[in-house]
């Protein structure tokens, strides 16, 4: 006799070891399988599904349960700090950005626990401000500097061929989360115009031929682990 | 660092003196961005490998944007030199051959703007640079010349010739300085360098003749120190600036009330636009009635193309707060706060560390200086909201709250912050408030007109050759600004405006060019002073794009708390996009003007009040490029503009031919 096979094959039922090896989309796969078979699932098999998926909800709860507490202990950290100043809610806003790089939902519903004050009112704060971001950001951050110096050396033409590199517009990231374009009002390196920021790194004077490559820079990085 | 005493100060000031031998990098922002850090490195590792002594310092910016990164070096037996632009490579250059062999380097200097009637010791030094039209093209040729007949007379050892990167002259032929002296002649010709070496080289006497016996028209109040001391450093503003001097002359040396009268003689009125006398500001805020009182510097510098005080905040933040402090002793505050946008990082670090060191010192706190003054300064952000500008938004913004503005009055000097008395001050109006206080407000209306007194800052950008911060006296007309200290229009095209005050502000056409500068001249030709932003527009840059570049930027930044400014701007928005792709009609421009002034009359806050003023200064002075595109779309109209801008370049081109 063979040794018994680690994964599952196509004439046959799987056992429960081969159900709890399985991810997501061979289950399904699995599943379509045994309907084409038996017209239904066997209940053994049900049941033993059932327990895998409850004993995985349970492991993510807990997780989550981990992360809020991580969350709590967070924004109590920026609360405290700004406990004895009035109207601190821009300056702990701040601390949460600089820490995640957005405001989490959930750390805002936190916060507005902390505080005390309502969640309607944080967001508005939020919204209001620029600066305050309510997406994760991408992992590299291309920014246009759109003042007037930069306007009038062409930020425009920058922008336009970074839109049709990119193939998305301003405020938009790319669809894998590697690179979000932006444009800001001015970083005040006006003598150096028309400037690029990437990853707080600054180009000046550039020229549209130039973005390919610093695109490509980019690109580099990423290769690099 | 221990507490600092009056003694303490009073012996500072008696020893006042710098170094004799550093190298000072400008690390701002704008240096920075540039690469002036590795230049640091690289400049740091350079002189611990030749094992040189020499300090490599830290400082602030001079505000030569145009030349960033840019380096200072001092060393024995030689004058103070400029370098501009400097690379890495060119950092370890610096160190090899201009600290050890005394040689300056080809094409990177920037010449003194300290220029010179007398020469006071002998020629050491000539810098050399064609400032004509055609840049450039006849300086190698006149440092070929100038070489040879220093060979031929056998000076070769003593006298270098280089090549400059900018004289601080233009549109003045070849121009010549003699260092260390900074004497400059200009114009010079190819008969004038024997004479040029064999009278002043070799005989010491100035020509004058070829001599430029204008002086730099920049007076440096507010950027005394940018670029002079370390930012980072209280020591250094306490030993080389005459640091807080000022605030231990008010604190205990003169009775109260006496930094007002000074202001009050200064005729000092608030930079940050609207003009308003500080001392009255002052006096206001400290009459009212109220346990508590506060101070604001406002660094909210939201304008595009404005970037003055962020260097100053970057390159001098002790003076700011000692501006702030003896702000608070005038009025009687107890607290201050400084609003910065968060957008400017360093700025932000750089005031952190000014307000760690000025409480470590005792400067901040209780009983400042042994007076019974107390004191306490701290920073808020800004986020991003071009409207917290305005000092009741600026007001909500740092109680926590959104920056929508409320009406006035009640002005904040009556209920500002937590409904307590405030004064709200720009970042430049604090810086000059220790100077004032210092040489008198006698020493500072001496510069400036009748109303508008002292100095202004500005940031000049755009289609301008040498985009850099400028600081001159009042009544300094615009074409001085551009031409004389910036270098005129990039590629030397014409000039078709200049735009002053970022998006509340409009333009001024090349007509108006001669008008002095000062609150009142700015507004009767339809625009603003601003916190000092200056962009130079040429002939390509289409004035409807402009209008409606800086509304969009109003419309994007209205808080839409009042519906004038909500659904004007949009409107007028809708309106000039049409017009600029070609879709106008006849009507719109009556639309327009009509729109503009609901805006202004309607608005609640300065933001709605003064959106259309770019929509209103460029429909006044620029109607017919409005008529272009309403009548021929957006190609027809860019050609006329340009054709105009030819024929006007060909009369006054008439005009110079036939005296």
């Amino acid at each position: 006799m063979t040794s018994a096979p680690t994964h599952p094959v196509d004439d046959r039922d799987p056992t429960p070891v081969e159900l709890a090896n399985c991810d997501e989309a061979t289950l399904l796969g699995m599943l379509d399988k045994m309907e084409q078979r038996h017209g239904f699932v066997p209940r053994e098999i049900s049941e033993e599904i059932s327990r895998l998926v409850q004993l995985r909800l349970e492991r993510i709860e807990r997780i989550r349960g981990k992360l809020d507490s991580t969350i709590r202990r967070d924004v109590q950290t920026h609360v405290a700090h700004w406990s004895n100043e009035e109207g601190n809610l821009i300056m702990i806003l701040h601390a949460i950005q600089n820490q995640h790089g957005y405001v989490p939902r959930e750390v805002a519903m936190e916060l507005s626990r902390e505080l005390g004050v309502p969640l309607a009112r944080i967001y508005e704060v939020i919204t209001f401000y620029h600066y305050f971001k309510l997406q994760p950001p991408a992992k590299h951050n291309v920014v246009v500097c759109n003042g007037t110096a930069c306007y009038l050396k062409g930020s425009l033409e920058l922008l336009n061929e970074l839109r049709s590199r990119l193939g998305i517009s301003e405020g938009q990231t790319t669809a894998d989360r590697h690179i979000h374009l932006d444009v800001v009002r001015c970083i005040g390196c006006c003598g150096m115009s028309p400037a690029l920021v990437v990853d707080g790194k600054t180009y000046g004077r550039v020229k549209t031929s130039e973005v390919g490559g610093i695109l490509d820079s980019v690109k580099k990085q990423e290769a690099k682990p | 660092m221990k507490t600092l005493t009056k003694a303490d100060l009073e012996s500072l000031a008696r020893q006042q003196g710098e170094g004799k031998e550093w190298i000072r990098v400008q690390l701002d922002t704008g240096g920075i961005a540039a690469g002036a850090e590795t230049v640091f490195a690289e400049l740091s590792r350079v002189r611990d490998e030749m094992k040189l002594a020499l300090p490599i310092l830290r400082v602030g910016s001079v505000g030569y944007s145009f030349a960033d990164p840019v380096v200072e070096v001092k060393c024995a037996g030689m004058p103070r030199i400029l370098y501009g632009r400097i690379t890495p490579e060119l950092a370890g250059r610096i160190v090899r051959e201009h600290v050890v062999n005394k040689r300056l380097l080809d094409e990177y200097v920037i010449a003194t703007r300290r220029r010179s009637l007398k020469l006071d010791g002998p020629v050491t030094q000539i810098l050399v640079r064609d400032t004509g039209a055609d840049l450039g093209n006849k300086t190698e040729f006149f440092q070929f010349s100038l070489l040879e007949e220093i060979k031929r007379r056998g000076l070769t050892e003593r006298v270098q010739v280089v090549r400059a990167y900018d004289m601080g002259v233009y549109d003045e032929g070849v121009a010549v300085q003699l260092l260390p002296s900074g004497v400059t002649y200009v114009n010079v010709l190819a008969q004038d360098v024997a004479r040029i070496v064999a009278e002043s080289v070799v005989g010491g006497r100035v020509l004058d003749d070829l001599l430029w016996k204008e002086s730099d028209r920049q007076v440096r109040v507010v950027l005394r120190n940018c670029g002079e001391i370390d930012p980072d450093s209280l020591d250094d503003y306490l030993r080389n600036a005459q640091g807080y001097q000022a605030l231990k002359r008010v604190l205990c040396d003169e009775k109260p009330g006496f930094a007002i009268a000074e202001l009050k003689t200064s005729g000092l009125r608030g930079r940050g636009g609207a003009g308003f006398p500080t001392w009255m500001k002052w006096q206001l805020t400290g009459a009212q009635k109220a346990d508590q009182r506060y101070v604001i510097c406002n660094g909210d510098e939201g304008d595009p193309g404005a970037f003055m005080d962020r260097s100053v905040l970057e390159s001098d933040p002790h003076s700011v707060l000692e501006g702030m402090i003896i702000a608070a002793h005038a009025m009687g505050c107890s607290r201050g706060y400084f609003y910065i946008r968060a957008e400017y990082p360093k700025a932000v670090e750089r005031v952190e560390r000014a307000i760690a060191q000025a409480r470590a010192a005792g400067l901040l706190g209780d009983n400042i200086l042994g007076s019974g003054f107390s004191f306490d300064a701290k920073i808020r952000l800004g986020a991003g909201a071009f409207v917290c500008g305005e000092e009741t938004a600026l007001i909500a913004s740092i109680e926590g709250r959104r920056g929508s503005p409320s009406p006035r009055p009640p002005y904040p000097s009556v209920r500002g912050l937590w409904q307590k008395p405030t004064a709200i001050n720009n970042v430049e109006t604090l810086a000059n408030v220790p100077a004032i206080v210092l040489r008198g407000g006698a020493w500072y209306a001496q510069n400036g007109t009748e109303k508008s007194k002292g100095t202004k800052v500005f940031a000049v950008t755009g289609k301008v050759k040498n985009a850099q911060l400028v600081e001159v006296p009042m009544g300094t007309t615009l074409r001085q600004i551009v031409y004389d200290i910036c270098g005129g229009v990039l590629d030397d095209k014409d000039i078709k405006a200049v735009q002053t005050g970022g998006p509340s502000g409009g333009v001024i056409p090349d007509k108006h060019l001669d008008t002095p500068v000062s609150y009142e001249t700015l507004q009767q030709l339809g625009s603003i002073m601003g916190s000092g932003g200056m962009l130079v527009m040429d002939k390509n840059d289409s004035m409807v794009e402009v209008a409606k570049f800086y509304l969009r930027f109003c419309v994007d930044e209205s808080c839409g708390k009042c519906a004038p400014c909500r659904i004007g701007g949009y409107q007028m928005l809708q309106i000039l996009d049409r017009i600029s792709r070609g879709r106008g009609s006849a009507d719109d421009i009556t639309a327009l003007r009509r729109i503009c002034t609901a805006m202004q009359k309607a608005s609640l806050c300065g933001l709605g009040q003064t959106a259309p003023n770019p929509v209103l200064s460029t429909l006044r002075y620029f109607e017919e490029e409005y008529k272009a595109f309403i009548e021929g779309g957006p190609s027809y109209a860019r050609k006329i503009s340009r054709a105009q801008a030819g024929e006007a370049s060909k009369e006054t081109a008439k005009a110079v031919a036939t005296p």
